[in-house]
This record gives C-alpha cells, structure tokens and sequence, in this order.
C-alpha cells in the first residue's frame, strides 16, 4: 500500500540549497514537504564534507601552530593525539548543527520526509524507505539532490581506498597516505593528515595543484607542503594500485613518477565530483539531465519544465555550499510567486589549506586568456605586520581592477584566513567599488584584511607601506 | 454597499478570469477583487472600500461591462469613512471603542527549546504595539531569539519580567483592543504610486510583460516594458539591492542611465525610468496610431463571436512579428511537372507502409535541403542584434489551418528523414493539430516554416516569418502553364512559391539564389528521392 502525501512545494535533498529553499518558501506561506535520503538533514556540507573537515582542520592548525612555537620559546612537546577522541568532538558539532537544523524545520512546519526519492511524474514523486512507500504529489518542485565523489574506473574494492568521506574517519590513523587529486578537497585532507604526523604524498594527473587558480597564489602553499610531505607529483597518474597485506602497492606513470612501486596505509581518492542527476527518475518528470548528471536551468533555476527547479551540485560546477544555498533561496522566491533572479555576479571559491587559498572573479589566467585589459594591485604580506606577528609571511594579496571603469573584477588572497577575507572583495565587486572606494575606506590595524586596501593603493601607486618605483 | 463593475474605457462585455475573494473575506480599500481580460490587457477591479463580503455576484467565466454588480460589501463603508474622517484623532483613543476585545499573548512554540531565560523585555504596560512588534527578546544557548506581538493592541498586563525562565504556552502578557480595531488603525488610504503597484503585482507565469492596471478611474491601456535582455543587465553598474528592485519591476536595467556616483544605477534611477516608460504607455508601440473605433450596430445589426485562445494568441504574435521585423518576399516559380509523375507512381510503392505521400513532403525535404545550402536560413538574430545563433538542426514547421485557428507544428531532424518518413510525421502531426492534440512542444524548436495554401488555390501570397525565425515559404496551387522551350510551347506544371524573409539577416540576392536553389530540387526531383526505388 502506498501513503499518500501532498505539497505546494517538494524540496528533493535537504543539504545547504534544499534546506534554505524549503526553509524560505515556507516563510513565504507554501506548504513543504522536505525529502532527504539520509536520517539527519544538512546534506553533504554538514554530514561529511564543510563542517566536519573544517573541524580537523581546527586541530591540524592547533598542533601546526603549537610545534612552530617550539623554537620561539614555547614548547609544548610531542602531542599525544587520542584519534577517537578527536572524531567523537567533531561528530558532536555535526550533530549539534544537524538537529538545529530539525528545530528550524519543525519552527517552520516543514515536513521532513527520510527515504530515497524517484519522480514518477511531472508532479509525483515516491519516497521509498524500508520498503514501504511514499507518494508524494507536488505543484513544484525544487531539486537539490547533490552530487557524490567520482571514483576511479579499474581499482580494486578495499576499505583502505577511500573518498574524502572515509577520510573523515580518522580512526585509526594511517602511517602513510597517498591523496590522488591535487584539488581542493583532497588538499585539505592532506593538510589534515600531515599535522597529525601521517606521511602525506599528493599525485595529481595535471602539472599544477588546484587547476584553474592563478599560479603566483598556489606558490606560497606549495613551498609550504613541499618541505613536510613525502611526495608532490604533479603531471602523474596512478596506472595500479594492488592491495597486500603490508599495505596498497601503488604504480605511476608521468613526470614525476617514482622508478618503483609506493606502499601507502590507505589511498584517499579525491578527484572530483559527480551530479546525482540521473538518480531521480528525472525523465519521468520529463526534466532533461545531461550525461554528467547535471540539470541544466535558466537564471530563475527552472529546468526545462517550467514547475520544476534545480539548484547545488546537480546543476553543475562550482559546487559548493554558498552556492547551492543562494540558488535555493531564488527558487522558492520564484516559486511562490515572487521575480527573483541569480544575478550575483562573483561566488568565491576557498581551499581551507594551509595557508588558505581564496579567490573571487577574473582571475589572471582568465584575463591573459580572454585579452581583458586589467589593472593589478599585489601586496605582499612580508610586509604586513600582523601576518609577521602570527610567525608567517607567505601570503599574498592581489587585486585585479578593469583598466577602463576601475572597478575590481576579481581578487585572490593566500594565507591564512584568507577564505574570510575575500568575502570583502567578494563584497566590493558586488558593489562595483573601485580601487579608490576600497584603498579610502578605512581599515583597521593591525589586521590582516589591511592587505586588501593595501593592495587598492599598490594598484593606484599611492601606497607607503611598500616602495614602489615610480611609473 | 454594492460594488460595481467601474467604467473601463472603451471595453464592455469583459470575461472575468479570476475571482480573488470569497463571501465572508475582510477586504481593505485597493484589494483586488476580480481579473478582467481584454484583447488588450488583464486588469484588476479593485475594491473602492474597506469591509466584509457578504454576497459575490459573479464568478468567473461571466463576461460584464461598466454597471454591473460585482459583490456586497457588509456595512464596513461607514468605518472607512470614519477612518478617513478620523485620521488626525490620537490611535489610543480609538482603540478605546467598544468594538475592542483583549487577548492573551502566550510563548509560541520554540522547536527544540523550553525553559528559555527572558533578557530583555521591551514594551510596558500601557505601550501601543502592531503586528509583529518585538515583545520579549529570549537567550538560549545558541541564539537570542525575540517573540513578536501576534495582533495590534494595547499591552493591559505584563506577566514575565527579565530573568524569568519560560516554556512555549507561558503567558507573556494580556493585549488590550485587539481585532476589529487593528483594521481601523491601519493609514487612510493614500493615492497608489504605480510603481509600489507593478511591485506587488503577482508574477504572471506567462511572464508576459503586461502589466495590470488597477486606477478604475484612469484609461485602461496596456503598459508594456520593453524585454529583458540578461547580457546587457549583467554590465550594468548596479548593487546586488538595485538589481533586485529592477527584476522585480521588470527593468532592464542596461538600459537605465545611472546618476549615482561614478555612473552608478540608483533605485530612484529605475523608479523613475519605469514611470517615464508608463508614462509614455509602453515603449515598443509608442507612436503606431489607434485605429477608430467604429458602432456597427449603427449601420446595421451585427453577431459577436469571441476568438479563440489559439487565434488570440497568434494574433499576437503575427502582430509582433510583422511590426518588429522587416520583412520582404520573394517569388518564385518551380516546374514541378516530373516531380507529379514521380509522386502518382510513389502512390503505388509499399514504401513506408503505403504512406500517401503528399507534394508538401517534397517541398519541406527540397527547403531543408536549401538550408543545408544556406546555413543563414536557419538562423536567428540574437536579441542585442549584434550576431546571429545559427542552429544547426534541421525542425521544420508547417502551417495547419484547423477549426480553433492556426497551428503550427514541428517535424524534428528533417534531415536524416526520407520522404516516405516526412509524410508520415505530416500526416500524424495534421491530424493532431486538428483534434487539438498538440503538446507545446511539438509546435517549439522550429528553424524555418512552411505555409502551404496550395491545397485550395491562390497564386502567391506575403506569408508573415514566424518570429524568431527569419524565413518562412508560402506554397500557392500548381497550374498547367504554357512554358517556351526550344523553340515552342510545352505546357508544363508550375508551382508558384513565396519566400519572406528577414532583411536585418538575409539580402535579396541571398533570397532568391535560395528560392532558385529549391525550385531546381523540386524541378530534378531525383536528389529529393535518391534511394528510395522511385
């Protein structure tokens, strides 16, 4: 037998994008129904992605930071790390962050459905958990059913080859870790897993970590984990991987390949993500899926039926949360009704790193590639005394202004807490601020979002706390 | 009071498409009450007082004009005036009216929390509070949360102070004079500025751009803004709350002049621009004259009949099509005298099931053949006008005359198709189109139209493009015609076309070497049937 249930609005998927989308049309008066396949809402960002790597990230930094003091005259000795111990605090902030998120569907009386969702039509949907069966039918419908990690065609089925949400679980910590992919996510968990003294080794198929961010950013960083880890192979492929009993044997091929096999503890497998598009009977719905799995939509986040929304992951790249969570906030305005549009201009992307890596907008491969005439304002924080005083110098920052309007097209910074810093520029291009706006407004000192407006006036040649030659 | 249809200009008899309130609604001054459409436009009737609906005389479907009762208002006219009539006097001393009831304000529910400690308390008793007005601000231990007043009123108890610790259903405080008189409290009516109106218009999912008019008392007259275009929207220099305002509005705000600094689009900016376009009564049919109205019953009696959705619809489009794009056709003649002898054999082939396959099926493999040739025939201009989108897919439409008006469907990927496969997608696609079975997209995604009148007669005609596209082939009835060749008269058949086209995308030369180009395949006829054993 079949229950019966009925919606204004279905949200399928309640990560970041669906919870904001059904949060919001609710607020706007429709009744929602939320559909989420696992038992606790949040999605990928909060479960097993975002949230909890960011907490990991906060004891690599402690103990990073705690050793560098050692020859400053501070030395706490050999930390003892208790990996159950440090898995147990982070499940706990998820937990605390998912059940908030329960309280604020009930506030809102969200329905919240758990179970796997399958369109049966253009305005059916079947919730499947257990066996028993669901029937939803909707008026509209908001899609936000994510994307999952992208695995390695002909490597072996063993638990110690795992996806960034494996690597989550530290328990028990590995001797040695090879992270295949040198983007974001498998970057972070290598920064994770060699502050808590893990042998980190890094291969990534093209000649250069986080492909497609300006090179002079990923300098600083890779100097950085050139010295601490074992390996960085860039322009490299893994041909095998043979699992024994010592360990997974692994193979390369390419540049930087090593003459013999490497033996790892466990592999982590990070080499993007893949849309869940063609895991919700979206045909049924007559919703037109590509064959990457991602929907594609118009600037209201309609697919090709106009009923039907998609927002995050599954309509494509870049996914990421604050993405996923602005799209979801245009489709319920849309609708309920109202004439909102993805008109944000910029979204920022960070590499949770050390040091972090932030960028927004145009950046300088983009510029050179399309012939954009630009300005460019760098200020380097060797000359920034709050950077100094936290025992680092490496980072960057550096604007990129239209050479015609002035205005500022894009930013990256690197170093650390750059991820919060760029949310300023991310600010200023929004605005249209040019580098007088940014470089007159006052910033205070000493801080480390000084670089920015430093950066303004390097770009204008008004700056002192840097000599430049006259132009 | 009785609530009439008010006069709406030059329109009467006016079908009603949507009733927004039912008997027993509270309805303020200025709320919709019921949808109109015109030919012209959907206009709301709004209602001129303030009060409760006792009976609705209408629903939808009924077609009025000026006069006719739409619904009774419960005698809610005399607070109106008294409100307008009172707006100087103090609001306490109105919500002292008798009319006035108390109320008990209680925690409402908190999701996951109880036993939540007060912090801040913010009114006192005796303190006027509205709707929503914050009342006590709460701490837990991941957030301040405050608790807004559920009515207007006055505070007459207050039953926690700071520092308590409450649950949801704990009783905050007593509200004094809630109900009857929030209504009244609420401003005299001030006259509507028609941009706030434009705002709080619903978002019409045809998203055509008409905007509804709700001054009874003005001209009723279509106000049109002219489209959207995203890519000039994305350059201008705007703040994200300035674009927001200009999507809701409609603007496009590339083409709003900013006076703010260096440039910038202010919000006042797009206020102004829209009431300069509204003023104006709509950008893109500005300047074209009205055409007299005329009283034909005055010469003679006359019968009324209403088009049809499909003829009001087309209507519209022709119209847009005819007035935006410049159009030329060029005529043309074809032999089509072999091409007849092979179709009368192909009547006897067992190709394709025995389909009958038609002259129209070897016109449209002829004019998609000409595409192939001349790729600008498949092209549209894109909406800046600086660049045409060839498509490179072959959907050829066709005109179908059927009893609710004129259709026309798509046959998809014309090019991998033989004429057997052609005719029989004409033949099912007629049939649907004639019982009114066709989905919106069979009838999308066409590159090039064909409208074959030939079947009743005609001897060439101006066919109107099927915008965006920028060609379409009007086809007129074959006729033996004497025909000097080599020396002497032969009579021939021959097929009399009409190509119209886009002069911004395709020049005369261009057209007819297109036209020339099908008229040699429909002459030839065999690279139209190579393969198929005719």
């Amino acid at each position: 037998m079949t229950a019966q249930a009925k919606a204004q609005l279905l949200v399928l998927g309640a990560g970041p994008g669906g919870y904001t989308a059904a949060f919001r049309a609710a607020d706007l008066g429709l009744s929602v129904v939320l559909v989420e396949r696992w038992p606790t809402l949040g999605g990928v960002c909060l479960n097993v992605g975002c949230i909890p790597s960011k907490a990991l990230l906060h004891a690599a930094s402690v103990i990073q930071e705690a050793a560098e003091m050692s020859t400053r005259g501070i030395d706490f000795g050999v930390p003892k790390i208790d990996a159950s111990q440090l898995n147990g605090w982070k499940d706990e902030i998820v937990r605390k962050l998912t059940s908030g998120l329960d309280g604020l569907a009930k506030q809102r009386s969200v329905t919240v459905l758990h179970g796997i969702g399958q369109f049966v039509s253009a305005n059916e949907l079947d919730v499947e958990k257990d066996g028993e069966i669901t029937r939803i039918a909707f008026e509209k419908c908001i899609i936000a059913a994510g994307s999952e990690p992208s695995k390695l065609q002909g490597f072996p089925d063993d638990p110690r080859i795992m996806d960034s949400t494996g690597a989550l679980q530290l328990d028990p910590l590995p001797k040695s870790l090879l992270v295949i992919g040198g983007g974001i996510i498998g970057l972070e968990m290598a920064t994770v897993y060699d502050a808590l003294g893990v042998s980190v080794s890094v291969v990534e198929m093209t000649n250069t970590l986080i492909p497609g961010c300006d090179r002079d950013l990923i300098r600083p960083f890779q100097k950085r984990i050139e010295s601490n880890y074992e390996a960085i192979m860039l322009g490299t492929k893994v041909t095998s991987i043979i699992p024994g009993s010592d360990g997974l044997s692994v193979t390369f091929d390419g540049d930087a390949a090593p003459d013999e096999e490497k033996v790892y503890d466990r592999v982590l497998v990070s080499v993007g993500r893949l849309a869940n598009g063609s895991k919700i009977a979206a045909d049924k719905a007559g919703v037109a899926v590509d064959p990457k799995g991602i929907i594609k939509v118009d600037k209201q986040m309609r697919t090709n039926v106009p009923h039907i929304f998609a927002i995050g992951d599954i309509v494509g790249e870049p996914m990421l949360a604050h993405k996923a969570s602005y799209e979801g906030r245009i489709a319920a305005e849309v609708a309920a009704g109202q004439k909102s549009f993805f008109d944000a201009r910029v979204i920022p992307s960070v590499a949770y790193t050390d040091p972090e890596i932030a960028w927004v907008g145009l950046n300088e491969n983009e510029a050179k590639a399309k012939n954009i005439p630009y300005e460019k304002g760098v200020f380097p924080w060797a000359a920034s005394g709050r950077s100094l005083s936290t025992g680092r110098s490496e980072g960057v920052t550096k604007l990129l202004f239209d050479k015609n309007t002035g205005r500022l097209l894009g930013a990256g910074i690197v170093g650390s807490n750059a991820g919060d810093l760029i949310a300023e520029a991310t600010l200023a291009i929004e605005m249209g601020a040019d580098a007088t706006d940014i470089g007159m407004t006052i910033h205070p000192h000493p801080t480390l979002a000084e670089t920015i407006s430093f950066a303004a006036e390097a770009s204008e040649g008004v700056i002192t706390d840097l000599y430049m030659p006259k132009r | 009071m009785e609530v009439l249809i008010p006069e709406l200009g030059d329109f009467s008899d006016v079908e009603i498409i949507e009733v927004l309130v039912s008997e027993g609604d509270q309805v303020q001054a200025e709320d919709p009450l019921i949808m109109l459409e015109t030919d012209k436009a959907i206009m709301e009737v709004p209602s001129p007082t303030a009060g409760v609906v006792k009976t609705l005389e209408v629903s939808v479907g009924d077609r009025v004009s000026a006069g006719h009762k739409i619904l009774i208002l419960d005698d809610a006219g005399s607070v109106e005036e008294k409100t307008t009539s009172e707006s100087e006097v103090p609001v306490e001393q109105k919500l002292a009216s008798p009319s006035s009831s108390s109320m008990e304000v209680l925690m409402p529910e908190l999701g996951d929390f109880s036993d939540v400690e007060i912090i801040e308390v913010l009114i006192s008793e005796g303190d006027q509070v509205e709707a929503e007005d914050p009342l006590v601000t709460l701490e837990t231990d991941k957030a301040t949360m405050e608790v807004p007043s559920p009515a207007a009123g006055v505070v007459k108890t207050l039953e926690v102070s700071v520092g308590d610790r409450i649950s949801a259903g704990h009783r905050i405080l007593l509200l004094d004079g809630v109900n009857t008189v929030e209504e009244i409290t609420t401003q005299p009516s001030k006259p509507i500025d028609p941009v706030e109106k434009l705002i709080t218009t619903e978002n019409r999912p045809d998203n055509e751009q008409i905007a509804v008019q709700t001054h009874p008392e003005d001209r009723i007259m279509p106000q049109t803004l002219p489209p959207v275009d995203n890519a000039s929207f994305t350059k201008a220099h705007a703040s994200p709350s300035v674009r927001k305002l200009a999507r809701e509005l409609g603007v496009d705000l590339g083409q709003v002049a900013g006076t703010g600094q260096k440039g910038r689009v202010t919000a006042d900016n797009v206020k102004t621009w829209v009431k300069g376009i509204l003023q104006q009564g709509g950008t893109q049919v500005t300047g074209l004259p009205d055409i007299a109205e005329v009283d034909f019953t005055s010469f003679g009696s006359v019968d009324i009949e209403p088009l049809s959705r499909i003829q009001k619809i087309s209507g519209r489009r022709l119209q847009a099509s005819w007035l935006n794009l410049p159009h030329v056709t060029q005529h043309d003649k074809a032999d089509i005298t072999e091409l007849e002898a092979v179709r009368q054999k192909s009547k006897g082939s067992k190709g394709f099931g025995g389909i009958k396959v038609t002259l129209l099926a070897f016109i449209i493999k002829a004019c998609v053949q000409g595409l192939e040739e001349y790729p600008r025939f498949r092209s549209s201009l894109a909406r800046d006008g600086e660049s045409l989108v060839k498509k490179n897919y072959f959907h050829v439409g066709f005109a179908v005359d059927t009893p609710n008006g004129l259709v026309v469907p798509v046959i998809r990927n014309v090019d991998q198709m033989d004429i057997f496969e052609i005719a029989a997608s004409l033949g099912e696609l007629s049939q649907q189109a004639r019982e009114g079975k066709l989905g919106p997209k069979d009838m999308q995604g066409g590159v090039f139209t064909v409208s074959s009148l030939g079947g009743i007669g005609g001897t060439g005609f101006t066919p109107i493009i099927n915008a965006p596209e920028v060609a379409i082939l009007g086809v007129s009835r074959s006729q033996f015609q004497p025909v000097y060749e080599n020396g002497e008269f032969v009579a021939r058949l021959i097929l009399p076309l009409s190509l119209s086209y886009d002069h911004r995308v395709i020049d005369g030369a261009a057209a007819v070497r297109f036209t020339t180009y099908v008229s040699k395949l429909l002459k030839d006829v065999d690279p139209l049937i190579e393969g198929l054993g005719l």
